[in-house]
């Protein structure tokens, strides 16, 4: 039995080639982006309709919890003056859960392909930039590079590229690893139920070891770590290390 | 159907990708944190309405109060004046009353003596001059001669003065 765990589909692609991005291809990874952008946005529109002042429903007391949550959390780490970074974070959170999780009904994870996490890695890796340059000036972040030695400016420099690539990596090795796994354990699982039902004699052993019994159920139990666990701990992480990378950056100066 | 690499960055994907996590901030800063935002300051708002108008009542009630206390002190002094104008009026029309009374009453008995005075010179007239004429007569008789009355009025007078007064 062959084991075949590859990138995104191409799903389509559009007619435009351009020199260095080469051709459009929309694959799986965007398609399924897309839907969880739709799924995010239609759970924004349920929570917040028909929102009241006094006597407020169940839906509107989550609705409220999460914003206080995401309030809480941005402004406990990062300090009142970085308020406008609320929406991004929780963005970037919500995002990274639902685009783990979205694995669970069958879709590809988006966050199984490094180009999105790089994306995001990217940004986060700009707002530091732009953050350290903000409280240092131009001058005073080149010269950050010095420290403590002039020696040391490769190195630091290799720190400071270190950081995009290691929250993208981490991310992204944490979500393929699950998808790695979990299509391991469902081959071997079918050619475990095959190899079970074999034993039963006759046309009717044959007509069974077709069928993946042991598929149903079993995979469950390691999804609960591999999708829910590590997919809700890795978008923390990621939230949590751009709230700290950026809160340092602001206090440098 | 041709398959992406397992391990790494599709250009347009990354272009792609960022463009949706800005598109996905805009939309859940729009559809969730603006409505309970305002919902949450709206809130905000209410409650300090309803603080500043439960300081405002306060405040109207201690007004009223003072307003009250003010007036109740108002109303004992203007009672305790008045009682006071009362009792002074009342001593002064008492001793009004009393000194007209005795003027009344010393009038009257000033009037009553000089009434007494009167009729008792009257009397005394009347019986002088009836003693007079009795005088005469029996004068007049003694000596039986007429006395002319006229010549000796004043003999007669002096003898009756006297004779007052002997009395």
């Amino acid at each position: 039995m062959e084991l075949d765990i590859s990138g995104a589909k191409v799903l389509f692609t559009v007619p435009i080639d351009l020199p260095i991005l080469g051709e459009l291809q929309i694959s799986e990874t965007i398609v399924v982006s897309w839907i969880v952008m739709l799924l995010i946005t239609g759970l924004c529109i349920w929570l917040t309709h028909d929102l009241k002042v006094e006597n407020i429903s169940k839906r509107q007391a989550v609705a409220e919890l999460l914003v206080e949550k995401a309030n809480h959390f941005v402004i406990g780490n990062m300090g009142e003056k970085f308020r406008y970074l609320i929406p991004f974070v929780s963005a970037l959170f919500v995002t990274s859960v639902v685009s783990n999780l979205i694995s669970l009904i069958g879709l590809r994870s988006p966050t199984a392909d490094l180009s999105t996490e790089a994306a995001w890695a990217v940004v986060v890796f700009i707002m530091i930039t732009s953050q350290k340059i903000k409280t240092s000036g131009v001058g005073g972040y080149l010269k950050g590079f010095t420290t403590p030695i002039a020696v040391m400016t490769p190195f630091n420099i290799l720190s400071e590229l270190a950081t995009p690539v290691s929250m993208a990596c981490r991310h992204f090795g944490n979500i393929l690893s699950g998808v790695v796994i979990n299509a391991l354990l469902y081959s071997a699982l079918a050619v475990a139920s095959s190899a079970l039902l074999g034993l039963i004699p006759g046309i009717v052993g044959d007509v069974l070891s077709q069928i993946p019994v042991l598929d149903v159920g079993i995979p469950a139990i390691l999804s609960v770590y591999f999708d829910w666990f590590s997919g809700v701990m890795q978008a923390f992480i990621f939230c949590m290390l751009t709230v700290m990378y950026i809160a340092n950056a602001a206090e440098e100066g | 159907m041709q398959v992406q690499e397992l391990v790494g960055i599709v250009p347009w994907t990354f272009i792609a990708q960022i463009c949706n996590l800005f598109i996905q901030v805009y939309l859940i800063k729009r559809f969730l944190f603006k409505p309970i935002n305002e919902m949450l300051e709206k809130r905000r708002a209410m409650a300090d309405a309803e603080i500043q108008d439960a300081v405002k009542a306060k405040d109207e009630a201690n007004a009223i109060k003072t307003e009250y206390e003010q007036n109740m002190l108002e109303a004992r002094n203007k009672a305790n004046e008045i009682l006071v104008t009362a009792q002074k009026t009342a001593a002064l029309q008492s001793e009004v009353m009393l000194k007209e009374a005795s003027t009344q009453a010393a009038a009257l008995k000033a009037k009553a003596e000089n009434d007494i005075a009167q009729e008792k010179r009257k009397a005394v007239n009347e019986i002088k001059d009836e003693i007079g004429g009795m005088a005469m007569e029996i004068a007049g008789k003694v000596i039986e001669r007429e006395i002319c009355e006229e010549d000796h009025k004043k003999l007669i007078d002096e003898f009756i003065s006297n004779v007052g007064e002997a009395s």
